[in-house]
């Protein structure tokens, strides 16, 4: 049971070179599986392929094999594809119906395409705002939504159909300070509470080492580093390979450099430092959110 | 080449009644490098539309190179001060990258080999020589980004400012739009950017402006802005020091925004 | 009237009374037409309680509206009873009298649709029209493309500011404005072009093409009554049309 691409070769309509070359790639019920890498090195096409968007819905070609639990996504039809896996994309506005004015219908769209029962739909898009904690926006115009917010009435419209799958392709790049803390929450817990697994496609590698439980990182459509998150995240492959690695790796290697790596009391201030932030997740449903940094022990 | 500029109690009310700054007063001296942040809605986008003329205060004013801005056109303030918008996609207009890139020289009355120069080294900064002939929507997200920084680089105004532009770039962008950044201020020119990311915004400004609620809270180097004493005031807008910050508190140093010194005040210690 | 009753209506009989509206404000000559339509319109804005919330709607069409009374005043094709004499300019009175009608029209036109919008959540409007058999992807069209109107809106305003900062110079002369199309319409195709192939994947991710009937939320309230009204409309609208074209009524 996983999500699972093998040897995947992919094409755009049209063109003539294999943008992804023979990717593999397995995430597992309930892991978090991280993918980074250089802009076009093929990252938001691996977000496409694995939830069956290509070839079923935009054409192309696709070789090797992508299977939802066993079953190949080739010759799956998109609405099938989107119950067994999800997708949500980088702008938040543009993944919205937007012939809905309240949220909870807007969460409701999806679970209307199948044609379910009221009761089932309606069961549904409560699991899901209670599971976001996105409860209080149930009422609210999706028009008027904060980019956070409306990120995540777009994940809770795709979590509606309930996929066993989630790939996330940067759901944060566009949003502030504020809105990415709202959505790294949402989605920390959200593999653990729920037993989705998920792909998440990060710039933002400090995200990737809060929530992430394996880390690939492409180059040029080809897998060139992957494995458990902190050791990929410390390797120091990273920064060739066109990622930013985590500040708290960054900052070690600097000090390394200028000769202080040998400062025991520097070494545990970084620990601290990391481990109180950045802030996502761990936090109980409904408290407040903490703002700020820690205050030292 | 370069001038101040100012917002003088500067506020503005939008049409249906946001009142989106309040009370800004902001002075930015000639080759100053201001780093601007704040959550969305906070005022930072309104305020440097202030700064170029395409909004005008509702009350106080704005000063380019001592004048009133009230006085100068939006197309002479565009000589002056340069906007790189946030979304590439709202401009690019032209069939070839070098076209896109000549469109603001030319509106500015350029011509001929002023121009061309201009447009070479604009795609020699951000690193798009190799596609000057390219179609701009043959490019990745990325590049047009970088593409839409050129064409405002090629109209070598005194003043550039910059918004997000380090959204949807890779750490090789990152690191090209800082590049871009240090070398306009080497050559003396004031540059304001907008960000979201701190690590930036510390490695990359002099001075950071932190606004909420079209007010501005925090104004000061790096070092400052970032200081244990300013914790609480980031807090209250969502805004996190950075890590070499957060360590250098720590372990008993303040002033500690960036990597590097953070090394230096460690390296001083030591004695 | 409690302002909840117009509102309550089926959203398909506000669709068609909007329709019957402006097909006898444009297609019923004269002043009889738009002014009948215009009095209508009035009457249900304020029985709806949305009379306030129509001003920028009408406020919208202002320069259409300029732009109609200023070319047909002045330019009105074989008109000579001019009105007076400006220099080079000679307005006449058929032309202002045309100008009026037309004017007339497009406001009735505006606030018609403006009514519809502010009584009808779009989402009514779509499931009713879907229940009555009209395909989830009609459905779909018509409702992104309302949706689109304030979206081209918020865009257009971000093309603009982007090409001003680049001195492109937006007032001065005839050519300059011609020549400043391109900046700003190129923008705005390839923008609807990426934003539709984005909703489409993110439509595709929410099972929008699944081939089950789709499930309606709510069954809108509807009535015997409210058929027969909107069956009387739409055909007495069309023959009111077609007994002008037919030349039969003599309207002023």
């Amino acid at each position: 049971m996983s999500l699972t691409l093998a040897g995947a070769r992919y094409r755009y309509a049209g063109t003539a070179r294999d943008v992804l070359d023979g990717i593999d790639l397995e995430v597992a019920p309930g892991r978090v599986v991280g993918l980074a890498g250089a802009n076009e090195s093929g990252k938001s096409t691996v977000c496409l392929v694995a939830s069956g968007l290509a070839p079923a819905s935009i054409g192309g070609r696709l070789d090797g094999s992508v299977s939802i639990d066993g079953i190949e996504t080739k010759g799956m039809a998109p609405h099938e594809a989107a119950q067994r896996c999800g997708v949500l994309f980088q702008n938040p506005t543009t993944q919205l119906s937007g012939t809905t004015v309240t949220v909870f219908e807007e969460i409701a769209f999806g679970p209307r395409n199948l044609g379910l029962e009221i009761g089932e739909i309606v069961g549904r898009v409560e699991w899901v705002l209670d599971t976001l904690g996105i409860a209080a926006l149930a009422p609210k115009d999706p028009a008027r939504l904060s980019g956070g917010q409306a990120q995540l009435v777009a994940l809770a419209s795709v979590l509606a159909l309930r996929p066993a799958y989630l790939v996330l392709d940067e759901p944060t790049s566009q949003l502030d300070p504020q809105g990415t803390r709202l959505v790294g929450e949402a989605l920390a817990g959200l593999a653990a509470e729920t037993g989705t697994g998920i792909l998440i496609v990060e710039h933002k590698t400090e995200l990737l080492a809060a929530m992430a439980h394996d880390v690939a990182v492409l180059e040029t459509g080809r897998i060139a580093l992957a494995g458990p998150a902190p050791e990929v995240l410390a390797d120091p492959r990273l920064a060739e390979l066109g990622v930013e690695p985590p500040a708290s790796a960054r900052l070690r290697l600097a000090l390394g450099a200028a000769g202080l790596g040998s400062d025991r009391d520097v070494f545990d201030a970084i620990d601290g430092a990391a481990a109180g932030g950045p802030r996502v997740g761990g936090r109980p449903a409904g408290e407040a959110p903490a703002v700020g940094p820690p205050v030292n022990a | 080449m370069s001038i101040p500029i100012a917002a003088e109690s500067v506020a503005f009310v939008y049409p249906d009644g946001t009142r989106a700054l309040d009370g800004i007063d902001l002075h930015v001296a000639e080759g100053e490098r201001v780093a601007i942040v704040g959550q969305n809605g906070s005022g930072k986008s309104t305020l440097v539309r202030q700064l170029n003329g395409l909004l005008r205060p509702t009350e106080g004013r704005v000063l380019v190179d001592g004048r009133d801005a009230a006085q100068l056109h939006v197309a002479q303030l565009a000589a002056r001060v340069g906007l790189a918008f946030q979304n590439p996609d709202r401009q690019i207009f032209a069939g070839r990258v070098r076209a896109e890139v000549a469109f603001g020289p030319r509106n500015l009355g350029r011509s001929g080999d002023a121009v061309d120069r201009a447009v070479d080294e604009a795609l020699d900064a951000v690193g798009l020589s190799g596609t000057a002939d390219a179609n701009p929507y043959d490019l990745g997200y990325s590049r047009r980004k970088l593409l839409a920084i050129a064409s405002i680089l090629a109209m070598q105004t005194p003043v550039v400012i910059l918004d997000e532009p380090t959204t949807g770039q890779d750490a090789r962008g990152v690191a090209r739009v800082r590049a871009i950044i240090e070398r306009l201020s080497t050559e003396g020119r004031t540059v304001i950017t907008i960000s979201h990311d701190m690590r930036f915004v510390a490695e990359t400004a002099r001075r950071v402006v932190v606004m909420r609620e079209g007010r501005i809270l925090l104004d000061g180097t790096p070092g400052e802005v970032f200081g244990e004493a300013n914790w609480p005031a980031l807090a209250s807008t969502y805004l996190e020091p950075t890590l070499p910050a957060r360590v250098g508190a720590r372990l008993g140093l303040d002033g500690t925004a960036t990597e590097a010194a953070l090394v230096e005040a460690l390296q001083a210690r030591r004695g | 009237m409690p302002h909840g009753t117009y509102h309550a209506l089926n959203p398909t009989t506000k669709l068609v009374i909007a329709f019957a509206e402006a097909l006898v404000a444009f297609g019923v000559r004269g002043w009889t037409g738009p002014l009948a339509v215009l009095v209508v319109l009035a009457l249900t804005a304020l029985a709806a309680g949305v009379a306030r919330r129509m001003v920028p709607f009408a406020l919208a069409t202002i320069p259409l509206v300029i732009s109609i009374l200023l070319v047909n005043t002045l330019l009105y094709p074989g008109a000579h009873d001019v009105i007076v004499r400006l220099g080079p300019l000679a307005p006449t009175w058929s032309g202002l009298t045309a100008a009026l009608q037309a004017t007339l029209r497009v406001i009735a036109f505006a606030l018609s649709a403006a009514i519809l919008g502010l009584t009808t959540p779009t989402d009514d409007l779509l499931s009713d029209l879907e229940r009555r058999g009209l395909g989830r992807r009609g459905t779909f069209v018509i409702g992104s493309a309302i949706r689109m109107v304030p979206r081209m809106g918020e865009r257009a305003g971000e093309i603009t500011d982007s090409q001003r900062a680049r001195g492109m110079d937006t007032q001065g002369s005839v050519i300059r404005r011609v020549r400043g199309v391109i900046p700003l319409a190129g923008p705005m195709i390839f923008g609807a072009l990426t934003e539709v192939e984005e909703q489409t994947m993110a439509l595709e991710a929410r099972a929008f093409s699944a081939p089950a009937r789709r499930t309606v939320l709510r069954v809108l309230p509807d009535s015997g009554a409210q058929r027969l009204v909107r069956w009387v409309l739409f055909l007495g609208a069309i023959a009111a049309v077609a007994a002008e074209i037919a030349g039969l009524l003599h309207l002023p």
